[in-house]
């Protein structure tokens, strides 16, 4: 239980030896992803900088590489903080060692000590703490009813699945109680049913830790459902703070608006058209009038008329009598809705259709045309990809 | 036709398990001929050296009393010599070598990898080539006392010790140190508890292979140790001489059954580990 702060935190993985020499004998080394390289070695997090509430939840998501273990490992402790600040229940942290910042953490691939029984592993911090060993009994067997492994705890962790391997490191790091949680993709592991049910779990381990949760995650699905308000990384550099909520209806870039939401947004190249404080996005001669609070925004920000990218979600895009002319390309049946991959000139793009809304199934090759509202439309500029309403 | 490629098939089977039967027969003669021809009579070891023992050639135990009381050097000294030195040694090299192996596996620096190869390429010289000057430093040094000779055995058994720790080491995941970090533990701590009952099956592979060299080993205490004082089970045996260098082959069998005893029982009872010693590390599990 306590609030967690980072300020303007950075990490730069120096070249192990050799590596520097090598590098300006044969120039610029070949890039693996976008991170930036400057002489002190790879940039892997830059001014990180976010306030986490007591008791928050927050979920830190993003493709591979991006940063978000290596700042949920700088929290730990397991990775030095190249620059910045990092304050846990007020207290500056920065040079302290994992074991002193009374924090727990539960890894990608369990990490459970495999030479001790699941009430050892579990038991483990509680005896190095010098604690009685009745109050370890009553601590370890509390948080294996709570994860329901009592059955297993004199059980060596290769006798256990996967699932019931991820309870008992969620255990591990419960009965410490933390003062803040660190899960490092806890699911990823786990096939998709398991990760489904482990996720509702770790919803309703809430209600009964009272604690501050940092989650990190690759799974958008994960991010929202789990997450009081979601960090989306990119290279290194946080590209959004949000709700779930707010990240989904009101991207602040193009990676974002791509990153959260499947099937992902649909983007075009459209015009966007200003008539005083009216904003127009035009898509192939078809005009939609924004709503009144985009144009407010768009306004105040004095946006002018311009060529922009135009994103609207599949699930906002409705087929109409009149509109966006399109050919059907692909009809999946998903059950209680259709997704139709559409291809309107050069564009790709998908539609979903709530079935109860449809009029016999459309067939492939067929054309439609599809329209959408001005309150769900999403403006980018074409120069730095950013939403123009921000 | 498929009968055909059938019967040969069992035909190569069998051509196989003939020819493999014979090499473990070779094997397996050495120490089976010590075995007959300890119990037998010197003259007869000479005369019937395969011959299984019978009436005329039986010795019973008297090749065992003779070999242990023969000439001026009690033959429980040497055991005890040898013992020393082999518990020594094998204790001072899986605790030291598993640390090195630890920090070497763990930390990413130059002079790491510097102490590996350099480990790895101690492997690849012959001891001969090193002998003398080796003598002479252990000498110097007052490394030539079953007390101290296990420095000389730790630097010797090294190599092969941390190359096979390494290499486990480097199967571990880092998270479970990590985790134990997170836990409370310092490195000496995460060592001890989490790293070393790891390492079990590597570390009981290692020490068989290192108490098998180190009892056995002949010529690194005959160069080293003050032969008048101080004797192991191998030199014992070499003593075993007459005047003129007549050897009582008896007595010499019935002790060089009585040092390969241990060995073979503590071989036998490992056995598995040695298997999942040497497997392990070699694929993730």
């Amino acid at each position: 239980m306590a609030e967690v702060i980072l300020k303007n935190i950075k990490k730069v993985y120096p070249y192990v030896s050799g590596e520097k020499k090598k590098r300006k004998k044969g120039g610029e080394p070949e890039k693996k992803t976008n991170l930036q390289i400057t002489d002190e070695g790879v940039v892997a997090v830059q001014k990180f900088s976010l306030d986490i509430a007591d008791k928050e939840f927050i979920v830190l998501v993003g493709p591979s590489g991006c940063g978000k273990s290596t700042t949920l490992r700088m929290v730990a402790g397991l990775e030095e903080i190249s620059d910045g600040e990092l304050y846990i229940d007020g207290k500056l942290v920065n040079d302290v060692a994992p074991k002193d910042r009374d924090i727990a953490m539960v890894f990608q691939n369990y990490a459970l000590y495999p030479h001790m029984t699941v009430y050892d592993n579990m038991a483990f911090s509680l005896k190095l703490k010098h604690m009685p060993k009745a109050e370890i009994d009553r601590k370890v067997r509390e948080a294996a009813e709570i994860l329901d492994i009592t059955q297993y705890l004199d059980r060596k962790p290769k006798a256990l699945s996967g699932g019931q391997r991820q309870r008992v490191a969620i255990g591990r790091a419960i009965v410490r109680a933390p003062k803040v949680m660190l899960m490092d993709e806890p699911l990823s592991n786990l096939d998709a049913k398991l990760r489904n049910q482990m996720r509702a779990e770790i919803i309703k381990l809430r209600e009964h830790i009272n604690t501050t949760f940092i989650y990190v995650t690759h799974d958008q699905t994960e991010a929202m459902t789990l997450g009081d308000r979601i960090v989306i990384m990119r290279d290194g550099y946080i590209q959004q703070i949000g709700t779930p909520q707010e990240v989904f209806n009101h991207p602040a870039n193009l990676f974002v608006a791509g990153f959260i939401g499947m099937p992902v947004m649909n983007l075009f190249d459209a015009k966007l058209i200003r008539e005083g404080q009216h904003y127009f996005v035009e898509l192939d001669g078809h005009r939609v009038h924004l709503s009144e609070e985009k144009c407010a925004r768009l306004a105040a920000k004095n946006v002018e008329s311009q060529d922009v990218t135009l994103g609207v979600r599949p699930e906002h895009i409705d087929l109409a009598e009149d509109g966006v002319s399109a050919r059907i390309d692909v009809s999946e049946m998903m059950g209680s809705s259709v997704h139709l991959h559409l291809s309107a000139g050069d564009r790709d793009m998908i539609v979903i259709v709530p079935t109860v809304d449809m009029q016999g199934l459309p067939h492939m090759g067929d054309t439609v045309c599809f329209s959408f509202k001005g309150n769900v439309a999403h403006v980018f500029s074409k120069e730095d990809d950013k939403n123009l309403e921000f | 036709m498929k009968q055909n490629s059938l019967s040969g098939e069992r035909r190569t089977k069998v051509i196989l398990q003939i020819v493999l039967a014979v090499i473990c027969v070779i094997y397996i003669l050495p120490v089976l001929t010590v075995v007959i021809n300890s119990f037998k009579q010197n003259t007869y070891v000479k005369s019937e050296t395969f011959a299984l023992p019978n009436e005329e050639s039986w010795n019973g135990l008297e090749n065992f009393i003779k070999g242990m009381t023969f000439g001026n050097y009690p033959f429980w000294k040497s055991v005890l010599y040898s013992v020393v030195i082999t518990v020594a040694s094998t204790a001072l090299i899986l605790v030291f070598t598993s640390m090195a192996a630890w920090y070497i596996a763990r930390v990413n620096s130059f002079f790491c990898k510097v102490i590996y190869f350099l480990c790895v390429f101690s492997m690849v010289v012959p001891f001969q080539m090193v002998m003398f000057t080796l003598s002479k430093t252990a000498d110097k040094l007052h490394l030539n006392t079953p007390w101290s000779i296990p420095v000389v055995y730790l630097g010797f058994g090294a190599g092969l010790a941390i190359f096979m720790f390494v290499g486990f080491v480097k199967s571990i995941p880092i998270s479970i140190e990590e985790s134990a970090a997170m836990d409370g533990c310092g490195p000496v701590r995460t060592f001890f508890r989490i790293v070393l009952p790891m390492l079990k099956p590597t570390l009981i592979s290692v020490g068989i292979l290192e108490i098998m060299w180190v009892w056995n080993d002949y010529l690194l205490p005959y160069l080293v140790l003050d032969i008048n004082e101080y004797r192991t089970i191998p030199i014992h045996i070499q003593y075993l001489k007459g005047s003129y260098g007549t050897v009582d082959l008896g007595a010499t069998m019935a002790l060089i059954l009585l040092s390969i005893i241990p060995v073979i029982v503590f071989y036998l009872s490992c056995q598995k580990h040695i298997i999942k010693g040497v497997a392990a590390g070699a694929v993730k599990g």
